[in-house]
């Protein structure tokens, strides 16, 4: 909780300034899909959100915020994964914690195909959620990771339009890549 | 036809590329390489500048200020991070021979757009070294990379009138190289660049052709003599001493000394008033050599050579050429005689003879953390320093370095200096205690007179089970997390067979240790070492070479400090 050291000059708008200041755990953000669904959620797990922190900060932050860029199913999924997330256990003091919420994280995105994935990466980069996105891109990683160019185009959808010698010629140009 | 079945488009053309770049951190440079063989809608995204920035952040040699620094001298960071895992990350780290026994210790680090090796000389030090940076070194080897990637090697070494560059090649280096050897390499005159370079190596020998390690000692030794004493360009400033940027050091000045050696490595002794072309390949020219000169100094005679503790014997029979007797199955040839054939096959396998450097893995045998070493190569054997990945594991393996004296900071104002001791420690399985030991190995003792031979363990401790011992010597307010006991070197059977006595290691932190040796109550602390931070300060002093092919690696067994010896010492010949 943060005192305030201002001298006070009596002024109404500081006197709720501070007793917003002593209730701010309790905050709750309303935050609105691009469809219109609607998540209230708690002040600590909407800072997760760095964009929604710094609205915080600011002042900017009404009781509800308009999420244009995120669907209502994707934005569910991501709240879902910030409120699990909201204190990170330190690896160090609390081994038995860290292993829960890996496992947690986990059964997550074993859910997800791939597409929601891929919309969650977008999501948590607009929300600037640096932790679900780094969760994310890593498991989209595990995707590619040790796999044959055929095996990735076969998962991503992806077009081989190159010409034999083409091929030939990258592969040797980045033989230095694979020497083990 | 886009297959427009589940997902339409590829997925990961949604992406901007700051995200992808996240992504790619995760990514080996094979993965982004069988990425970009997907197609070419993805190669716009995946072969980025950005992404091989991140590639060359995860090979972890270099930090990132570093890595955007040399960026600047190299065509793309593809390039860069091409030649830091194929150069800079397979050499970097500590590399030592046997002799002189008091320790030859030298350090591969990242320099300026290449990678150095500079040798710890035996030395004594201040209780504030480490943090000011006091340490005497001396250059050994340096490895560049030119603007396109391609590399070039320079031995470091001294004759008569000062000290010189010895350009050669790089003969290809292998991953998990363990073995640095010094050879020549002879050369056809059509053979390209490109065939020399890039791991082009000796492995597709034709018939006949005869290797330069399987050539005698001492003809190994002559040649590269021949070789060196007629490649050798002296040096002027700023090439003296500034292998590595330091905090005195700007920018221009590194830029410039690359540039001179560049020239150095392409046009030899006359390299002053030449320039480059705009794309300069760093290719090395070997130089001619007189068959028949060399022929005449290498010589068919015996010798007895006390030095390497090699006799050789008189061949009974004369010499000649294998092929006439080797036709008769009964007579097997000599020694003389399979020696003799060997040179003259390897000195007609090549018009030009040059330099070379190679990095090879090699099934090597240790004894508490210290390789067995083949006699007479010209080799440096690189010590294993596992990167542990549960951080739990293996704390204290490393470098250390440290003095004797307790406490630590203090010294008599009569000797203001310590003798400065390196220690390897590394764990090791112990049949007898079924459980881990922690091993202190000597690799460097300040003395001037060695005490026990290179590669001792100073100490050996029961690192799986802490024992809660007092300090045994009076430590004022300082709190120790732990200890450890075990043994500690002490009078054996000569000089060669050190006996042990009762010790026990103490941690004052994760980077602070203390072992005391239990009867005599001696303290040798350690600090942890980050050798490149320390030489990075600039203000150690650049001890000259010696002579190129000792610079490399000192065959001869000695028990003094042989790299600080006066370059007027008339025992330093070339020989």
């Amino acid at each position: 909780m943060s005192s305030s050291k201002k001298s006070s000059d009596g002024k109404s708008s500081e006197i709720e300034e501070a007793v917003a200041s002593l209730t701010m755990p309790f905050n709750k953000i309303l935050l609105t899909s691009s469809d219109g669904e609607s998540f209230e959620i708690d002040e600590a797990v909407a800072r997760k959100f760095q964009i929604i922190a710094h609205m915080i900060e600011d002042d900017c932050a009404g009781k509800a915020i308009p999420i244009d860029n995120v669907t209502g199913d994707i934005l569910s999924k991501i709240i879902e994964y910030a409120k699990k997330h909201v204190v990170e256990p330190d690896e160090d003091e609390d081994e038995e914690a860290k292993k829960k919420l890996d496992s947690w994280d986990a059964k997550f995105v074993e859910k997800l195909d791939l597409e929601t994935i891929f919309k969650i990466i977008l999501a948590a980069n607009y929300l600037n959620f640096e932790g679900l996105l780094g969760f994310a891109s890593q498991t989209v990683a595990d995707y590619i990771k040790d796999k044959t160019p055929e095996e990735v185009r076969e998962i991503f959808n992806i077009e081989n339009d190159f010409t034999p010698e083409e091929e030939e010629a990258i592969r040797k140009e980045n033989a230095w890549t694979f020497n083990g | 036809m886009m297959n427009t079945e589940s997902f339409g488009a590829c997925l990961l053309l949604t992406l901007p590329e700051d995200v992808f770049t996240v992504i790619s951190r995760f990514l080996s440079p094979s993965d982004i390489c069988n990425l970009i063989l997907c197609g070419k809608s993805l190669c716009a995204l995946v072969d980025s500048e950005k992404t091989w920035l991140v590639q060359c952040e995860e090979v972890k040699v270099l930090p990132l200020f570093e890595i955007v620094q040399w960026r600047s001298g190299i065509s793309s960071y593809k390039a860069l991070c091409r030649f830091l895992v194929e150069v800079v990350k397979p050499l970097v780290g500590i590399w030592v021979q046997q002799n002189p026994e008091l320790g030859n210790v030298v350090y591969v680090m990242p320099g300026f757009l290449s990678v150095v090796g500079c040798r710890i000389i035996p030395q004594k030090v201040g209780p504030l070294w480490i943090q000011e940076g006091r340490v005497k070194w001396s250059p050994v080897f340096e490895i560049i990379c030119g603007f396109d990637g391609s590399t070039g090697f320079f031995l470091h070494g001294r004759d008569k009138e000062g000290s010189c560059l010895y350009p050669g090649f790089v003969m290809g280096i292998e991953k998990s190289c363990n073995l640095l050897q010094l050879e020549i390499e002879p050369r056809r005159e059509k053979s390209s660049c490109n065939e020399i370079e890039r791991g082009a190596s000796r492995k597709g020998e034709k018939e006949g052709e005869v290797p330069f390690w399987m050539l005698a000692f001492s003809d190994r030794k002559n040649l590269l003599n021949i070789v060196t004493s007629h490649v050798g360009i002296h040096v002027v400033e700023p090439l003296n001493g500034r292998l590595f940027p330091t905090s005195k050091d700007d920018e221009a000045m590194l830029v410039e000394r690359r540039t001179m050696l560049f020239k150095m490595h392409k046009f030899g002794g006359k390299w002053k008033n030449m320039n480059l072309e705009e794309d300069d390949q760093l290719c090395y020219n070997p130089m001619q050599l007189d068959i028949n000169e060399m022929l005449e100094n290498l010589g068919d005679d015996w010798f007895f050579d006390m030095e390497e503790e090699l006799i050789e014997v008189t061949p009974t029979e004369s010499t000649h050429v294998l092929g006439e007797s080797s036709s008769s199955k009964n007579t097997a040839p000599s020694s003389s005689e399979i020696r003799h054939s060997n040179r003259q096959s390897f000195l007609s396998s090549g018009d030009t003879f040059g330099l070379s450097l190679k990095a090879s893995y090699s099934e090597l045998n240790s004894y508490e953390g210290w390789p067995y070493m083949y006699a007479h190569h010209f080799s440096l054997y690189k010590l294993p320093v596992k990167k542990f990945v549960d951080h739990e594991v293996e704390v204290y393996a490393g470098l250390w370095g440290g003095t004797f004296g307790w406490p630590a900071g203090k010294c008599p104002k009569s000797k203001p200096e310590k003798s400065l001791y390196l220690l390897m420690l590394t764990y090791e399985e112990s049949e007898e205690y079924n459980e881990r030991v922690l091993i202190g190995t000597k690799i460097l003792e300040g003395k001037r007179y060695v005490r026990r031979p290179n590669g001792t363990a100073m100490f050996i401790v029961n690192i799986d089970t802490p024992t809660l011992e007092p300090f045994p010597v009076d430590a004022d307010e300082i709190d120790f997390e732990n200890s450890y006991s075990g043994n500690g070197i002490a009078e054996g059977y000569g000089f060669r067979y050190p006996g042990s006595k009762p010790g026990s290691l103490f941690v004052i932190t994760n980077d602070l240790l203390a072992f005391v040796w239990q009867e005599t109550k001696d303290v040798i602390t350690l600090q942890r070492l980050n050798l490149a931070e320390i030489l990075k300060k600039g203000l150690g002093s650049c001890v000259p070479p010696l002579p190129p092919t000792k610079n490399f690696t000192y065959m001869r067994r000695s028990y003094i400090n042989e790299f600080t010896k006066s370059s007027t010492d008339p025992s330093y010949s070339d020989e």
